[in-house]
């Protein structure tokens, strides 16, 4: 029988590199025609294609690692690395949005008044629901490290009851975020104002659903008892998302929130 | 070789759950959770709740600014003149609000 001379993992062989790579075609040629044409066919397959791609290439890591023991520590090491990187590409992927923010509101153009905010928009109260969305994103960030504390111990009620508090608290953020949305007097078409403030807000309330799904797909692997007290992570990279779900939010809170009215 | 940097002892000690002192256990998370975290949630709840009684729940005036509700290009979506989380009651169209039947 064949073993490895190296503590690192040769991956099999797989289709859904490629299979997300033709699902990013579909989706981006999808929405150009749908927004062209108005048919949602391609955006749909494409849309399609990716939930399979991610449900069956993490299910495989998961086989890999769980279930056939190839993450030894040198290939969680690189895990961290990689979840880090990533981490910092997004970071530059909202620096942009914030960019755009104050390059507008620094300086108002004469076209909205010579003002921020503009003349006719009536921004959200920062310590109504923003303050309280700001009290959810923190104390989300407590149950978390309580979580994985929690799972260091080997404690498996608290474990699960703090990744569900934590669960809990994400899509009650998400819940109160779409209601802002549907109440404010503002819009995507009111001008820079709109534009900035929907487009930042808008991919963080994704980023939030993203790292709550990640949190639960975490839950339901502890319930199935996938995580030791020394090797979960696929928890830890769940909580450095969260926590970075948790700093941009800070961000837009204080620079359009507060700072912005 | 064998010295090792300070930092790198001081966080050796802090990342080993045999360490006593400056360790943060699950028991400290639980009692943040439920004694910080928790209540500072349900009093911004109480205060928004309380703000937003307090509110009027009048239109604002429609003023036609030409720099807001701009439609360069039609929504694809509905009639294409709405956008997407589209409030009839507070979000006015390029002409007005739209009136109530």
């Amino acid at each position: 029988m064949a073993h490895q001379a190296h503590a690192y993992h040769m991956v099999d062989p797989s289709p859904w590199p490629l299979t997300g790579a033709i699902s990013a075609l579909l989706m981006t040629s999808g929405l150009a025609t749908t927004f062209h044409y108005k048919t949602t066919t391609l955006l749909f397959l494409g849309t399609t294609l990716l939930l399979l791609t991610m449900f069956q290439w993490w299910r495989d890591i998961i086989r890999e690692s769980t279930f056939q023991g190839h993450h030894t520590t040198s290939v969680q090491k690189g895990h961290g690395y990689g979840m880090v990187l990533f981490i910092t590409s997004e970071v530059f992927f909202f620096i942009g949005f914030f960019w755009a923010f104050y390059h507008s509101s620094l300086a108002p153009a004469i076209e909205l008044g010579g003002l921020w905010p503009p003349t006719g928009i009536t921004p959200l109260d920062p310590f109504e629901v923003p303050l309280l969305n700001t009290a959810v994103l923190l104390a989300s960030g407590v149950t978390v490290t309580w979580a994985h504390h929690s799972i260091i111990e080997g404690a498996r009620k608290p474990a699960l009851q703090s990744l569900t508090l934590t669960v809990l608290l994400g899509l009650y953020f998400t819940a109160l975020q779409a209601m802002e949305y549907y109440e404010a007097p503002f819009t995507l078409a009111d001008g820079v104002y709109g534009c900035t403030f929907f487009v930042a807000t808008g991919f963080h309330g994704l980023h939030v659903i993203i790292g709550t799904t990640f949190l639960m797909v975490c839950l339901l692997r502890h319930t199935h008892y996938h995580f030791t007290s020394k090797h979960h992570f696929g928890f830890e990279a769940a909580a450095w998302y969260w926590h970075f779900v948790d700093v941009v939010w800070l961000f837009l809170y204080i620079s359009i929130y507060w700072w912005g009215s | 070789m064998l010295q090792r940097s300070y930092l790198t002892q001081v966080w050796h000690q802090l990342s080993s759950p045999a360490a006593g002192h400056g360790e943060k256990s699950a028991k400290t998370w639980k009692m943040l959770t439920f004694l910080v975290a928790l209540p500072g949630v349900g009093v911004c709840m109480l205060n928004t709740f309380l703000k937003a009684q307090h509110h009027s729940h009048e239109q604002p005036e429609f003023v036609p600014y030409s720099h807001l509700r701009i439609r360069s290009k039609r929504f694809p979506w509905g009639d294409g003149n709405k956008t997407l989380f589209h409030n009839p009651h507070v979000n006015a169209l390029p002409g007005g609000y739209e009136s109530h039947e």
